[in-house]
């Protein structure tokens, strides 16, 4: 029997059967809860290394499901699709580990980790999908399924922040609908195809094509935090540590700048959009927000909302390399989809054990923190020094690829702007460094909570030193097989730019 | 220099372990269980790439790292063996020199820390051969050695420490620039692949003019050079002479590697980098020579100094065929500067003894390192000076006649300043620093011990007689010991108030501030600039606030959901509306 066809679906249901069980375990159930969780990211581990090796011996897995007449229910693993599955896969495991150590004892826990793991098929479904239709599925169910996460804390500010959520997302959502069914009722085909299915349409058709593609982007861009539309994801930081984790380094965020991938180069196809026309202002866009989202995170005092803008301008790199519109920038910015996830994901897991430990939520309670939690401190310097672009970390590896593609499709200006950008992520990033490990310690933090003679529980602080090790491993190793920027490479070559 | 290595793997293995061993230890430091055993092995971590830089036989052979960063080359050529050579030594030096230096153990675990990191970025740099290895090794030294310069955690060390980082990410990020411009063309990051194809990219001078100024802020070229008198002197002693004996020569190496040297004329470059490293000589040493503190002192020699290896790069870069015999000079100017740098920085944080004696025995010993500095007969310091002038006859003119009697004048200009030292730190004068204990005294003396016999043995050969220079180097020497001497009679020494370090920083803040009151003092313009200077605070400060203010107003109303919705409902009916016009058409 041929199991290829069951691979995807596999992948989809080894995080989606776990979540639908655990919805229904009492909440004192933690070591099924937890045995579940674990299983679930260990099966769908073991399915990205197997669809790792043979995605790289030209293999491939493909599922089609009929969903309505002329429409299918696709999921295809490509070198693309494959590379945000493992980070969500690795990512999973980790924050999962991450979560059962940060909601020890708090309520509701059944409800977080349903949710959780619903969250992380929504995404993997996304990653997965081999149609705009299965995107938008998927994408319209990670909406409905982070809300419950987002307020789970169930506080009136929680609650705000999950209204603009929901209202945000949901109209980037309906953009992101008449975007998709305009485009079918021109083509009569949603298959993200490599080098776009819309090349060949009348050229009459080009204004209309324009407009598909801002309602697209503008839908995706929602999620994506391009400003104008990213004033929701400052606001969410409220959410739980590993859920604000997650968010800004995989799922929703991630899914956004994913999708502007795909529109741009399975739908439209890199050629034709620059044909149109469209990735300049994209990349104008973009850069927009690279530098916006940091001039904003210079003056946050709040840890969590420094973070978030820092996202905010992150995730652009991944747009601007994809709007740069040239192979080297596309490495570019395809190998920071990984690494701005392990940066960030670490900044964020510090974040959290400093909120959980000594109730530290202020970049001015930070000082002499390094004394008090040298492991976490250092895996954030890590993470920091990797959003300004510091080699060895990963970060750079991104920047040096951007830089050197923007120089290569002859767009100089870029240089001025990853320049900027990194001159204000340490002036935002450095600062912080320095008061944690230069400055004296309080007498007393805002809540010390004890953990015998270690800074904190274990499942806190493993988390973070895992993926800071990675962000450096990636960055230090970039060239080895399997590396992030190698299979970054093999998806330019196989997908975007194949001869 | 006979024993040398000739198998490749050892070799590598050797430099490798040279550059992993402090590394490792900074790591081990962290955990606490094997602390105490780290602090023991620790100052000791220079060992290996010392033992490395003695046996390795340079070549031009390179050692690829497939997988390490975009691939990684690693090599011992001639220059860099006699840059790990120095650089080994002097972190050896320094490392023996800490560990007495620092009394408590927390102290010195957290001095450690940085030192080793510090020591491991300045081994990379030396051995990488490809673009992303040196600026991975420079990065790794220029932020660790931020906790060396602000170790003390004084509000001048803070504020040194500033200045300090704000430079180095500046630099940063123009090398980066730099770097990335040089390998578009180049398709390769090799240092040798970049600088063969330097004069195929779009704007060589662009590259040149950015690795000047990214380089240049290590190496203290003028106009960067104020992060040095300041942080040199806040900084613990052995800090100070890692940071002036070797780390600001990382960036001389950085231009080493870079520029195109020895392939073509650049003139425009050449004159300005020698224009440069002239003015540098001179005047940090004019503004060296009014300082009272002995540690910024010295650092303004450094940048007096570095001002005449930049000359020298300058020459290269005018007179390429040249090249190949100024190259040995440098690197052997480097080596003498560094050892004699490191020797003057170590003694001064010597000056805690009681007894005069023991001052007396130390001043004499400071003596030493300064002659050498100052080009005495038969020092390190005549042979490098000695060997550059043989080389300025490739200049054209003007520079061949310009340059030796110029090169004299700083060498009675480096006299003057290092006879200033001797008097500063004289037995008489108070104390300060550390007692000397065996501790801090025996590594001195080995660094003393190496300014006397190493640049014998690795001087560069030559042709020239040194006899004919002994008169040639004695003169400036005894004309500063007459002007110091006639100096000390008078009451000068009394009057010159030292300038502030930091000098040009300064300037510009004073010189401001002068002009204000010099308004002040007619009454017309004083009105006038009053109100002006009224008019552009208030003006400034409105337009900030407002900024700010329209700034937080627009953030709110972009987080405020109605807007954002209704914003949507524009956007999607206008979009309809162009859509629907558009099927229509």
């Amino acid at each position: 029997m041929n199991w290829d066809p069951l691979i995807p679906v596999l992948t989809v249901a080894s995080s989606l059967v776990p979540g639908l069980i655990i919805f229904g375990l009492a909440e004192e159930r933690v070591r099924l809860r937890t045995a579940l969780n674990l299983i679930g990211a260990l099966i769908k581990l073991a399915l990205v290394g197997w669809m790792l090796w043979g995605v790289y011996h030209e293999h491939h897995y493909e599922t089609r499901l009929a969903l309505l007449p002329d429409l299918e229910l696709v999921l295809r693993v490509g070198p693309l699709s494959l590379l945000f599955v493992t980070l969500s896969g690795v990512l999973w495991m980790v924050t999962t580990i991450y979560a059962i150590g940060y909601l020890e004892n708090s309520p509701h826990r059944s409800r977080f980790f349903g949710f959780f793991s619903l969250c992380v098929t929504a995404t993997v479904g996304v990653a997965l999908a081999g149609n705009l239709i299965t995107f938008l599925l998927f994408y319209e169910l990670l909406t409905l399924v982070t809300y419950p996460l987002v307020v789970h804390r169930g506080t009136e500010e929680a609650r705000r922040a999950g209204r603009t959520y929901l209202i945000y997302t949901i109209f980037g959502g309906s953009l992101l609908l008449l975007g998709t069914v305009w485009l079918y009722s021109l083509t009569g085909t949603l298959e993200f195809t490599p080098q776009g299915f819309l090349s060949d349409l009348d050229a009459e058709h080009r204004p209309t094509l324009i407009i598909i593609f801002s309602l697209l982007i503008a839908g995706l861009g929602v999620k994506a935090a391009l400003v104008p539309l990213h004033g929701w994801l400052p606001q969410v930081m409220v959410a739980p540590a590993p859920v604000s984790a997650l968010l800004h380094a995989v799922a929703v965020v991630k899914v956004g700048a994913f999708g502007i991938v795909r529109v741009v180069y399975d739908v439209f196809g890199i050629d034709f959009a620059i044909e149109l026309g469209v990735t300049a202002p994209l990349a104008w866009l973009a850069a927009t927000t690279i530098i916006y989202g940091s001039m904003r995170a210079l003056f946050q005092d709040e840890l969590k909302r420094r973070l978030a803008y820092s996202t905010v301008s992150q995730i652009s790199y991944i747009i601007l390399g994809v709007a740069i519109a040239g192979p080297i920038a596309t490495i570019g910015g395809l190998v920071h989809l990984v690494h701005q996830g392990l940066m960030k994901v670490t900044l964020f897991f510090c974040a959290g054990n400093l909120a959980e430990t000594l109730g530290i939520h202020k970049v001015s309670e930070m000082k002499g923190v390094g004394r008090r939690m040298p492991w976490t401190m250092a895996a954030f310097t890590i993470g920091a020094l990797g959003m300004i672009g510091v080699p060895p970390i990963a970060g750079f590896i991104s920047k040096w690829y951007l830089g050197l593609g923007a120089l290569q499709a002859d767009q100089d200006w870029v240089i001025i702007i990853l320049v900027g950008s990194s001159l204000l992520n340490a002036a935002y990033f450095l600062p912080i460094l320095h008061a944690a490990w230069f400055q004296k310690p309080p007498h007393s933090w805002p809540e010390d909570r004890d953990f015998g003679h270690k800074e904190t529980a274990w499942t806190l602080l493993l988390p973070p030193l895992l993926t800071a090790a990675m962000a450096l491993v990636a960055g230090l190793l970039a060239t080895l097989p399997f590396s992030p920027l190698e299979w970054a490479k093999l998806i330019t070559e196989r997908e975007f730019y194949c001869p | 220099m006979n024993i040398v290595l000739q198998d490749e793997f050892v070799s590598l293995d050797l430099l490798l372990f040279g550059l992993l061993w402090p590394l490792l230890l900074s790591f081990m430091l962290a955990l606490k269980p094997i602390r105490s055993l780290t602090l023991q092995l620790a100052p000791w971590a220079a060992l290996p790439a010392l033992a490395a830089s003695l046996l390795v036989a340079p070549s031009e052979m390179r050692w690829h790292l497939t997988g390490v960063m975009l691939g990684s080359e690693l090599g011992l050529d001639a220059t860099g063996k006699l840059f790990l050579l120095l650089t080994a030594l002097l972190w050896t030096v320094t490392g023996i020199y800490a560990r007495t230096y620092f009394s408590l153990p927390l102290q010195r675990t957290r001095f450690y820390i940085f030192f080793l990191l510090t020591m491991a970025g300045n081994f990379g740099l030396i051995l990488a051969h490809d673009l992303l290895s040196f600026y991975l090794g420079f990065a790794l030294m220029s932020f660790a050695a931020y906790g060396l310069v602000i170790f003390n955690g004084t509000p001048a060390a803070l504020r040194a420490g500033r200045v300090y980082i704000i430079l180095v990410v500046l630099g940063e990020l123009m090398i980066f620039a730099a770097l990335v411009l040089a390998a578009k063309t180049s398709q390769a990051t090799t240092f040798t692949a970049v600088c063969a194809n330097l004069f195929s990219t779009d704007n060589p001078d662009l590259v040149i003019l950015l690795g000047l100024i990214g380089f240049g802020i290590k190496a203290g070229i003028l106009g960067m050079h104020v992060w040095l008198p300041l942080a040199h002197p806040v900084a613990p002693a052995p800090a100070s002479a890692v940071l002036s004996g070797t780390m600001i020569k990382a960036g001389l190496l950085g231009w080493l590697r870079l520029l195109p040297l020895g392939e073509v004329t650049l003139p425009g470059w050449g004159t300005s980098m020698l224009i440069l490293g002239l003015m540098a000589t001179f005047y940090a040493a004019g503004v060296g020579l009014t300082q009272r503190e002995p540690k910024t002192l010295l650092a303004y020699s450094s940048i007096s100094q570095m001002g005449i290896m930049t000359m020298a790069i300058g020459l290269g870069l005018l007179a390429p065929h040249a090249w190949p015999g100024i190259l040995p000079v440098v690197t052997f100017y480097v080596l003498h500067h560094g050892l004699s740098k490191s020797a003057l920085f170590l003694g001064v944080g010597l000056g805690g003894s009681h007894h005069l004696l023991q001052r007396r025995w130390i001043w004499l010993g400071m003596c030493l390192p300064a002659l050498a500095l100052a080009g005495a007969p038969w020092t390190s310091g005549m042979l490098a000076k000695m060997l550059l002038k043989t080389h300025i006859l490739h200049a054209q003119t003007p520079w061949d006649t310009l340059l030796p009697p110029l090169l004299s004048a700083s060498a009675v200009s480096t006299a003057l300043l290092m006879a200033r030292l001797l008097y500063l730190i004289r037995p008489a004068a108070r104390l300060s620093g550390a007692t000397p204990v065996a501790g801090l005294v025996w590594p001195w003396l080995v660094n003393l011990t190496a300014i006397l016999l190493l640049p014998w043995w690795l001087m560069p050969t030559t042709s020239s007689q040194e006899s004919m220079y002994i008169m040639d180097s004695l003169w400036p020497l005894l004309l500063a010991c007459l002007v110091t001497i006639a100096v000390l009679h008078t009451k000068l020494l009394r009057a010159v108030q030292p300038l502030p370090a930091g000098d040009v920083l300064l300037l510009i803040e004073r010189g401001y501030r002068r002009l204000c009151r010099m308004g002040n003092n007619w009454a017309g313009i004083q009105r006038i600039l009053n109100e002006l200077q009224q008019h552009f605070k208030t003006h400034q400060a409105t337009l900030v606030t407002a900024t700010i203010t329209r700034l937080k107003q627009i953030e709110n109303g972009f987080v405020r959901w109605e807007v954002a919705s209704l914003l949507m409902i524009i956007l999607a009916v206008v979009v309809g509306l162009i859509a629907s016009q558009s099927f229509s058409l």
